[in-house]
């Protein structure tokens, strides 16, 4: 599956991708794919599977899927 | 003996040519101690009201932030102040960079500024030095241009140099300050102001160090040496290094809450050609940063393609890219680059500007302006040559441009028709590019601001919907609960009044929006520790909120002097209808239930519900009761 980690999500990856692909070998849920990417659930406001805006408590992820993630948006100046 | 300030102020007198020093005691600077404080004072006590802001008597108060200076990341802001030409009202802008600092090294706190010149001038602060100068060579000319010949005259790269472009001369209303050729006093007009009094540019270099004046020295340089290392530990402070604002493009537009044609949709079908990862691919030159800060936010683009954008004159911020980009149904990056690049060049507020031009389209697509009007631009959403084309004609006022010139309210009231409600606009000022409708109190703040729609009035909601964020945790420490972005309660209106006054003490103490929690990584203790140390005073959260509030009122009782009331505390009729796209798709905002959090957040300020003015038992708790006579008059 695709993963995105937008805003300032892919500081939580070790190697600071915001852009990367994992190979799930059985469909799991959003929150235990968060837990193996290491990124707070709390961090995450949005999370949308495939386009369409999903809950991470009841959202399950399959390997062919695209998953983006953004955390909650402050201010610009 | 005061620390943490050398107690100076400098006035200056363009009409008679004068200037003399001044200086105020510790009693004076505790109640005031810097940027919106002092300006709010200044122009309470020494502007007569409905002073025309043209007029030689507005003056005009430049004043640094109590921490302005001081050697760690984001201390770096100082305020502009005047009645704004856009609004009529209190006018205030803050910015970063390296003037202000300057400014405290050369040994200022603040300028007032009076009169007229009768031929462009500059001011030069060099110390003790202060000296009137000849700018007639410099009228007209582009800042680089200015900036170089300012600093060879002098024999010192290192001066700092305040001005104005062509569109300041102009009066445009909407025109900014810039400072290093990449910073922007970019809000209210300020640099009209500049303009009406002939005065081109403030250039200054000084000596003094910011912890030669502090009580203790140490902790200071205790947090700069923390901070620098920290950012890189901290994922908002990181994120503000690595993206920059543009990194906020993606999420707003996943959130249904990016500004889109005018406000009327919430997402753009093209945001993939206009966010954060394009713009670091196709434009992105280099990271910079303002004095003394490991943040370094600021991004500089370059291109040399369809357009030439030189890269002296920084890169466009979210609100820029947002405004002149999707706001505009416009995707490429280059216009919306060159766009940045022009208004940095002229000295006009991005956020105005691109605003005005997409009223223009709309007014367009409806009739309301027509090709003769424009002169045969096809002004329609999407048109990227167009866009650029009208903000060099509002930067010389030609055509059309002098219309729109004159800001969104005064250009929809001249169109007439459909026009007002295609104005996004309050008190006059333009909305900067965040969504009330998912950001509701974003949406208070721009009702309320003394200002104007603003956005940096106070914290954005969606930062406390989770009580296990970053962002929420680290905000804690002032009190507020976690309630979700879109609700509408009293318990939003308290949180609301806290953030207020939390972020009203930064622009008094001269922190920027993207230091101090919730928005970055400087906790709330320690902007208590770092005050403490600067001035020796006892401190604790609660006077920094006070120190916030009594700033907030000051500005408010301008306003109310003024004429203003709560009839102008109030929203565009578009953001009480429905977005018609993105995730937040049929959402408006409930009017009602905004009417009653206003009366709410009223009520926790201490202001009459009707009138929107402070009370006097409110000013009296704020050690302002003076500020009541004026008022009451």
């Amino acid at each position: 599956m695709r993963l995105h980690l937008g805003g300032h999500l892919n500081w939580y990856d070790a190697e600071k991708r915001a852009r990367f692909e994992i190979d799930l070998r059985a469909p799991t849920t959003l929150r235990a794919l968060l837990h193996q990417v290491g990124v707070p659930p709390a961090e995450i406001a949005i999370a949308a599977i495939n386009g369409a805006l999903v809950e991470i408590e009841s959202a399950r992820v399959s390997n062919s899927d695209r998953v983006d993630l953004y955390p909650p948006v402050g201010g610009g100046i | 003996m005061s620390y943490g300030t050398t107690g100076k102020i400098l006035r200056v007198d363009l009409t008679h040519q004068t200037t003399r020093v001044e200086t105020f005691d510790e009693n004076f600077y505790r109640l005031y101690p810097g940027g919106k404080a002092l300006a709010g004072y200044f122009l309470l006590r020494e502007l007569a009201p409905h002073t025309d802001p043209f007029s030689p008597d507005n003056l005009l108060v430049i004043a640094n932030g109590l921490l302005t200076g001081a050697p760690f990341s984001t201390a770096t802001r100082f305020t502009v102040a005047a009645r704004s030409p856009l609004t009529l009202a209190y006018g205030e802008s803050e910015a970063g960079g390296f003037w202000g600092p300057e400014l405290k090294m050369a040994g200022y706190e603040a300028l007032l500024i009076t009169g007229c010149a009768e031929q462009p001038v500059y001011l030069w602060i060099h110390n003790d030095h202060v000296e009137i100068r000849d700018a007639r060579a410099y009228w007209g000319k582009e800042p680089l241009d200015v900036q170089n010949a300012i600093r060879e005259t002098h024999g010192d790269k290192l001066v700092r140099v305040l001005q104005i472009g062509i569109g300041g001369e102009n009066r445009v209303r909407f025109a900014s300050l810039t400072n290093d050729l990449r910073h922007f006093n970019g809000r209210n007009g300020m640099g009209a102001v500049f303009g009406s009094k002939n005065l081109k540019a403030i250039a200054v270099r000084g000596n003094t160090k910011y912890l030669d004046l502090a009580h203790d020295p140490k902790p200071i340089a205790e947090l700069g040496r923390a901070l620098a290392k920290k950012v890189k530990e901290h994922p908002q402070a990181w994120d503000l290094q690595d993206k920059g604002t543009p990194g906020l493009v993606g999420a707003l537009n996943a959130a249904g809450i990016l500004p889109t044609r005018n406000f009327r949709q919430g997402a753009f079908e093209n945001v993939d050609k206009v966010k954060w990862e394009a713009y670091e691919k196709e434009i992105l030159s280099a990271r910079r940063s303002c004095y003394a800060c490991a943040v370094r936010c600021k991004r500089e683009v370059s291109v040399n393609d369809r357009y030439q954008v030189s890269s002296e004159y920084g890169g466009p911020e979210y609100e820029t890219v947002d405004g002149f980009g999707p706001n505009c149904g416009i995707d490429d990056l280059q216009a919306i680059a060159k766009a940045n690049e022009l208004c940095n060049r002229f000295t006009l507020d991005t956020i105005s500007c691109s605003s005005v031009v997409s009223f223009a389209m709309e007014c367009f697509e409806h009739g309301l302006i027509t090709l003769q009007d424009t002169g045969g631009i096809e002004l329609r959403f999407g048109n990227a040559d167009g866009m650029v084309n009208m903000v060099e004609r509002i930067a010389r006022r030609e055509g059309i441009g002098a219309l729109l010139a004159e800001g969104t309210r005064r250009a929809a009231e001249k169109i007439g028709g459909a026009a007002p409600t295609f104005a996004m606009q309050v008190k006059g000022q333009e909305l900067p590019m965040h969504e009330p409708r998912g950001k509701v109190g974003v949406g208070l703040g721009y009702a309320i601001s003394e200002t104007g729609a603003d956005h940096l009035t106070a914290a954005h909601d969606p930062m406390f919907a989770n009580p296990e964020s970053v962002g929420f945790k680290s905000a804690s420490p002032l009190g507020i609960e976690s309630i979700p972005a879109r609700e509408l309660s009293p318990r939003k209106a308290r949180n609301y009044a806290i953030l207020e006054n939390w972020n009203s003490m930064e622009k008094v103490t001269g922190l920027c929006f993207f230091g101090p929690a919730p928005r970055s990584f400087i906790q709330v203790e320690e902007v208590v520790t770092a005050v403490r140390a600067a001035t020796g005073w006892e401190m604790t959260v609660e006077e920094l909120q006070r120190i916030g509030e009594r700033a907030t009122n000051l500005a408010r009782a301008f306003n109310i002097r003024e004429g203003f009331s709560r009839a102008d505390d109030t929203l565009p009729a578009r953001l009480f209808q429905p977005l018609e796209a993105g995730a937040l798709q049929g959402v408006a905002m409930p009017r009602a239930e905004f009417e009653q959090t206003l009366t709410d957040v009223y009520a926790h300020k201490g202001w009459d519900p009707v009138t929107a003015a402070p009370t006097r038992a409110r000013l009296r708790e704020l050690e302002i009761e003076w500020v009541a006579d004026l008022i009451e008059k």
